[in-house]
Formats: structure tokens, C-alpha cells, sequence
């Protein structure tokens, strides 16, 4: 096993300094699978490796693997557009999201790396007295339980966000919009490289191009996990594989309530400061788009999803352009800008919207998934409650309502109100 | 594809009543689904495609369909599943 990198601080910077070029060493490499485990976790995302962080450090869990079919962050959690919040209107989400956004506060600290979580705010515009009436439902169901939201008027949004054009004479006139102050962004590879290194401090085996094919199974329990690197044994097993959840699920035998559906998002070229938040348009034709704009200059641009399952990550050329057409309504000082990359994430969608956290078919093999697409705001609490639930087989409070079963019982958690279906265009 | 809008992809064969509205067949190399040619003759489709490429396998026009049928969503005549 390689020497761990040491604590970044002040102190170890000035040692750095005088200690040569072996000072810094790899953030999690060096690891060798071995063939036996107390936990393997499928999928080296945000929620493999928040699960597996709070595992070991949490339930004091020391034989722990990550397996990775790629690398640290090929997937979602490093093609999201890094937004994090709590506006939702369900009890069952907001306090759930809620603590996801207090532990963001404080991940930096928790992980001794800096995800950059930046609390610039979270604009959900408004169109019509509708909305509006929409926008001050959810922000009263939030104040109930504590979460922080404002309505904002017309003068209120100008006041906050200058940029915005809402002068422009429009068929569906910006009217106001829902604010949450504490939302806002974090650097989303950092979040999967800090996650990694402190889960791999805590001796967390991470093991990247490592495929998991199957799981062997016998009286009752699974026994462990068919790799492309041989059989490995684990007293329990862990899913987090995010858009290809739906295949374990038929790896396993069990029908999920899930597709997998494209969402796409973009990036322009780095101008200077412009936008200081992050402004959320839904606008009547069910388009939307959500822009910020990153530390590096570029902004950053989401849609909806491209409607229809689909594994390629290629993404289709109308959503990208409704994405920017949306974008360029809202600024149209942006028009001249252009764009630097474009990329699709598959996401895991549920179809009443919102995640499972359970076990799958066996009393030791549990699944995380079906964020759809709220996965990267909730993968602080998500790895802390899913931990909880693995290391002691009883879910936390926060989490009961997450559970599989939920489809088949009725208990539905839809917050979008739309009915079976991960999208409706 | 402007013109067609994606409906489901079908549950599993045999599903109970919960799963014919909530489960789904989601595989890596072939997906059934329902669509409609909502901008055009407003028919049903029944349609074989492999999400993994993209590439659309079959498609076949489920029961009476066109502008007189009003677009409206396969009913118990449709043609079962191959």
C-alpha cells in the first residue's frame, strides 16, 4: 500500500516546500484488490465513495472496496452542472436535502479538501401569478420546516440578480421568483477526488477499471461479486452505479420502477464575472434551463432530459439548443458567447422522481440509486444514511421513505405531481 | 424524431398490476417501448431499439391509429409484444 497523502494544511505546505517533489503523493492509487471483503461497493461515484467514507470512519468498518468499471468520477458525479439545494416541497425531500445542504457547509472541513461550495443562491424563476402561487407553497412548506426561502418580486428579483433582462416585452413575462440563499454550487470533480482521498486515508481499497458482472449468491445471501479480475468475496454488497442501476437490477432478477434517460449539459468559453447565481427557467412548452457561471469563467447550462432511455451519452442536438435558446432569453449578453463542450450523463429515473435506498432481492445487498436528477446536491447525506443503513441493516428516519417498497404500496413520493413517468415532454 | 414523443418502455412480461404502471425492462441492448407520432398521423408505435447505440431495431404501428382514432393510447386490442 502507498503512503497516503499527508493532511493538507498551512504547515504542509511549508514541508512541501522543503521536502522535494515526493512530498504530494497520489490522492488514492496504489491499492490492490484482495478477495475478500466486509463491504464491496459497486461505483466509484459521489454515493459509492461518500457510502464508503462514512462506513469506515462512521461504523469503524476497515475492509472496504470501491470498484470502479472506469475511474474516480467518470460518471454522474462529474457531469452534473454543481448545483446543490433544498427547495423541495415534500417532507420526505426537503428534510432530506436539507441536511444534504448542511453537510455541504461543512464537507470542505470534513474532508480536509476543498469542494469550493459556493452559497451564491438559488433563483427559481417565476411566469405567471401560477407560478407564483407555486414558488410560495414550496417556500412556505420549506420555512415550516425550517429551510431558508424568499419571494421575490419583480423589484426583489432585479434588485438581486441585475443581469436578468426582465424588461423584455415577453409572451410569458418574468414576474418573480423563489430564492434560496443557502443553495448554490460546488466544484463537482473536487467532490469525487476529496471523497476518494479521505475514504482511501481511512484504508478504503479504490479500484478503478474494475467491471462487476455478476453476484454469487447461495442459501439465501449473496457471497460476493463476479469482476473481470476474478471472484471477490463480501459479506455485503453495496450498489451505487447510478444510470445503469436498471441492469443490476436485471443482473439480480428484479424489474426496477426505473429507465435511464440522457441528460445533457454544457459549458461556454470563460468571460469575465457576470453571473453571481444560479437562475432555474421553466418556461411554458416545458422547456427549462438552469445556468450558472464556474470559478473558471465558463457558463454552465442544463435542460431537461433528452426524453427517452437511452445509454449513448451522446445527447441530441434540439435539447441543447431549447437549453441555450433559454439561456440567451435570460441574458441576452451572452449571445455572442460560444460554447466549449457538451456532454450527456445517463440518469436513474424513478417513476415517482424521487431515490431508493434499500436492500435489492437479498438481506445483505443494497442499492443507492434512482436520483434522477438530483444525485450530486444529495451525496453528502446520502453516503452518511446509506452507511447507517448498511453497517446496522435499519434505515435512519431520514431515509425510511426511500424505500423500494414504496412502489408497490402506494406510498409514492412525486414531488413533480406528473404520475408514473421519469419525464413527460 | 421532432416529430415522435416517447411514451414508455414496456413492463415486464406478466407484471402485476403495480408493475404494469411502475416497473420497467431496462437492458443495455434492447429496449420496447411506445411511442407516437404526435406531429404527424398521431399513431402508436411499438418500438425495438438498442439504447446503447441508438439504433432503432422495429417499429410497427400498434391497432387502429391515425387522426379518426383521436391519438388515443393502445388499448387491450393491441398487438402483444413479440
Amino acid at each position: 500500500m502507498s503512503r497516503p497523502t499527508p493532511p493538507y494544511s498551512a504547515w504542509s505546505l511549508v514541508r512541501a516546500r522543503f521536502s522535494g517533489e515526493g512530498y504530494w503523493r497520489p490522492l488514492w492509487s496504489g491499492r490492490k484488490l484482495h478477495d475478500s471483503y466486509d463491504v464491496v461497493i459497486v461505483g466509484a461515484g459521489g454515493h459509492g465513495l461518500a457510502t464508503a467514507f462514512h462506513l469506515a470512519r462512521d461504523h469503524g468498518i476497515k475492509r472496504i472496496a470501491v470498484l470502479e468499471k472506469k475511474l474516480v468520477g467518470y460518471g454522474n458525479v462529474g457531469r452534473n452542472t454543481t448545483i446543490v439545494r433544498s427547495n423541495y416541497l415534500l417532507p420526505e425531500n426537503h428534510y432530506f436535502y436539507e441536511d444534504s445542504l448542511r453537510r455541504w457547509e461543512t464537507l470542505s472541513r470534513d474532508l480536509n479538501y476543498n469542494v469550493m461550495y459556493s452559497p451564491r443562491g438559488v433563483v427559481d424563476i417565476a411566469l405567471s401569478d401560477d407560478d407564483m402561487a407555486g414558488a410560495a407553497r414550496r417556500g412556505n412548506a420549506m420555512r415550516l420546516a425550517g429551510i431558508d426561502a424568499e419571494l421575490l418580486d419583480l423589484p426583489a428579483l432585479n434588485r438581486f440578480c441585475p443581469q436578468l433582462d426582465t424588461e423584455r416585452d415577453r409572451r410569458f413575462p418574468i414576474v418573480g421568483a423563489l430564492l434560496q440563499r443557502r443553495g448554490g454550487t460546488v466544484r463537482h470533480d473536487a467532490v469525487a477526488w476529496g471523497y476518494a482521498r479521505a475514504a482511501s486515508a481511512l484504508g478504503v481499497d479504490i479500484i478503478e477499471n474494475c467491471e462487476v458482472t455478476g453476484v454469487g449468491a447461495g442459501g439465501g445471501i449473496a457471497s460476493g461479486v463476479e469482476t473481470d479480475r476474478g471472484y471477490v468475496r463480501a459479506e455485503r454488497i453495496v450498489f451505487a452505479t447510478a444510470g445503469h442501476t436498471a441492469m443490476i437490477g436485471t443482473m439480480l432478477g428484479v424489474a426496477m420502477p426505473m429507465e435511464t434517460h440522457l441528460l445533457q449539459a454544457m459549458v461556454s468559453e470563460p468571460i469575465k464575472p457576470l453571473l453571481h447565481t444560479v437562475l432555474v427557467y421553466m418556461y411554458p412548452g416545458h422547456g427549462e434551463t438552469y445556468i450558472c457561471q464556474s470559478d473558471r469563467g465558463g457558463l454552465v447550462m442544463g435542460g431537461l432530459l433528452d426524453g427517452f432511455p437511452s445509454y449513448t451519452r451522446e445527447g441530441r442536438w434540439d435539447r441543447l439548443e431549447e437549453v441555450v435558446e433559454g439561456a440567451v432569453d435570460l441574458l441576452p449578453q451572452i449571445a455572442g458567447v460560444k460554447l466549449l463542450r457538451h456532454w450527456a450523463g445517463t440518469n436513474d429515473m424513478t417513476m415517482d422522481g424521487s431515490p431508493i435506498m434499500d436492500r435489492l432481492r437479498y438481506d445483505n445487498v443494497f442499492v443507492n440509486a434512482g436520483w434522477c436528477y438530483g444525485g450530486f446536491k444529495a451525496i453528502p447525506a446520502s453516503g452518511a444514511a446509506f452507511a447507517t443503513l448498511v453497517a446496522t441493516g435499519t434505515a435512519p428516519d431520514l431515509i425510511r421513505a426511500y424505500r423500494l417498497s414504496r412502489f408497490a404500496t402506494g406510498h409514492m413520493l412525486d414531488e413533480r405531481g406528473g404520475g408514473p413517468f421519469p419525464v413527460r415532454l | 424524431m421532432g416529430e415522435f414523443v416517447f411514451h414508455k418502455t414496456l413492463p415486464p412480461p406478466g407484471a402485476r398490476a403495480f408493475g404494469k404502471i411502475y416497473e420497467r425492462v431496462d437492458r443495455p441492448d434492447l429496449s420496447i417501448e411506445h411511442w407516437q407520432h404526435l406531429h404527424g398521423c398521431r399513431g402508436w408505435l411499438l418500438v425495438r431499439r438498442n439504447p446503447s447505440t441508438g439504433s432503432v431495431l422495429e417499429t410497427r404501428l400498434l391497432g387502429d391509429h391515425g387522426v379518426s382514432s383521436g391519438g388515443a393510447a393502445p388499448g387491450p386490442g393491441s398487438k402483444a409484444i413479440p
